[in-house]
């Protein structure tokens, strides 16, 4: 190591933060969250030394901000490695096209789209609850706590959104909530949160879900429902015709209008061949949709950091060239 | 720097054990633990120095649990951030299981070839 070594925690922490500078915030994350637990509990754990005297040894018992950080590099890109199933690459642009229905990420994006809309309605109740009652008790001496309850449950309600995106489209979430740290007296912690600009951004976020999380469920609702059906038409019709079954009154071949669609038997495999391809491109803008609502909730809800470099879709930029898009 | 490959060579050495070591504690013990509490098990155990960096347990332990062999609940703190606490699951134990038996038969095929016998040592022929 060629800086002088930390003696404060916060100064650790700083020194972590730079060496970590370009990774995946949620990973900075988490690793200024885990050292921290550690520091603080050594300091704690030697009440009759001084902080510094503390941090002294740090490097050799929890290792330097390099070391540190170069673990959590290192395990985030084998875990990643681990954990990520290896796809099949599609060779034709056919399969590729129909790949997306062996990518497991496609189903669990769409299945968050029809989340959202129930997220959505959550989110947009907490954040207009939060904000007007926080504006009405402004005046009574009740004001100020009830607003940094409401910031602080917004934190962990954020928290538990990107863990759903997380789980849902695969995007490197935070696993542990940003600690403020206790050094900071009641109203410097107030005036902090006030500046955070990962505050209003939150809340932002919870308002904005109402009109998206709509949007992504009449896409996903819309989208299923005439696909299906138009995958269904031939079945039914097939069926149909070997008299298994009637439709209610309902003749698959009528003469009646509309006469284009079902005087022949010709648009029925048509419409079929056409549900597949509405569903294949359903499953396709899902999978879009997840990603870069991903990429969306985490310029929302976590906190820039001092690396201004771009995230790329997933982090782990060896990784990328092994994973096909 | 005189001894980079020695620290080099502790390092890859690592990589795997951290896991089986994590998992081999977390299955000795009746109750729960937090990343620090392990930290200084394992170093108790070598005398006060654990052999590798506490800090990289951490993202060793996130990992595991990542991967459903432990599970973990948070529980406030009062001389810092709430802490993690963690378990080992029941897919956790089975895999210890068989990595336990991969490091032994590792251990014991390493052995056959750098194994200082008792009587050389001391004895250099």
């Amino acid at each position: 190591m060629n800086r002088s070594a930390p003696r404060s925690i916060d100064q650790y922490l700083r020194q972590l933060r730079e060496e970590l500078a370009g990774s995946d915030a949620a990973l900075i994350q988490d690793a200024l969250y885990d050292a921290e637990e550690y520091l603080r509990a050594e300091v704690a754990a030697h009440p009759d030394k001084s902080e510094s005297d503390v941090l002294e040894l740090i490097a050799s018992t929890y290792g330097a901000p390099d070391e540190v950080a170069g673990a959590y590099r290192d395990t985030e890109v084998k875990v990643k490695a681990a954990m990520a199933t290896p796809r099949k690459v599609p060779k034709s642009r056919l399969g590729a096209f129909f790949g997306v229905f062996l990518d497991p990420r496609a189903y669990t994006s769409l299945f968050f789209m029809l989340l959202c809309m129930a997220t959505g309605i959550i989110y947009f109740v907490f954040a207009i609850v939060g904000l007007s009652l926080s504006a009405g008790f402004a005046a009574l001496i009740i004001g100020v706590p009830f607003f940094l309850l409401f910031v602080a449950v917004g934190r962990v309600v954020s928290l538990a959104e990107g863990r759903l995106i997380e789980a849902t489209t695969g995007v490197r979430m935070p696993r542990r909530p940003v600690y403020q740290g206790s050094a900071l007296t009641f109203w410097a912690r107030i005036g902090e949160m006030l500046k955070d600009r990962r505050t209003w951004t939150t809340i932002a976020y919870f308002i904005l879900m109402l009109p998206i999380g709509i949007l992504y469920f009449v896409i996903a609702v819309v989208g299923l429902s005439v696909s299906l059906a138009f995958i269904a038409l031939p079945i039914v019709a097939v069926l149909a015709q070997t008299g298994l079954f009637g439709l209610g009154g309902v003749e698959v071949f009528s003469h009646a209008e509309p006469e284009w669609i079902f005087d022949s038997g010709f648009a029925i495999p048509i419409l079929g061949v056409a549900g597949v391809l509405l569903l294949t491109s359903l499953m396709h803008l899902a999978r879009g949709v997840g990603r870069l609502h991903a990429l969306f909730a985490k310029s929302m809800l976590v906190a820039r950091t001092a690396s201004n470099t771009p995230q790329t879709l997933e982090s782990g930029a060896p990784l990328a060239a092994t994973a096909p898009r | 720097m005189d001894d980079s490959n020695e620290r080099k060579f502790q390092k890859e050495l690592n990589g795997g054990l951290v896991g089986l070591v994590l998992l081999a504690v977390l299955a000795q013990s009746d109750e729960d633990l937090y990343g620090y509490e392990i930290a200084k098990r394992l170093a108790s155990a070598n005398d006060g120095t654990s052999i590798f960096k506490e800090g990289t347990i951490y993202p060793v332990l996130r990992a595991l649990s990542a991967g459903d062999l432990l599970t973990s609940r948070i529980v406030p703190s009062y001389s810092g951030p709430p802490r993690r606490y963690y378990r080992i699951t029941e897919q956790g134990r089975g895999v210890l299981a068989a990595w336990k038996l991969i490091w032994a038969g590792t251990r014991d095929f390493v052995d056959r070839f750098t194994e200082i016998e008792p009587s050389k040592i001391g004895h250099p022929s």
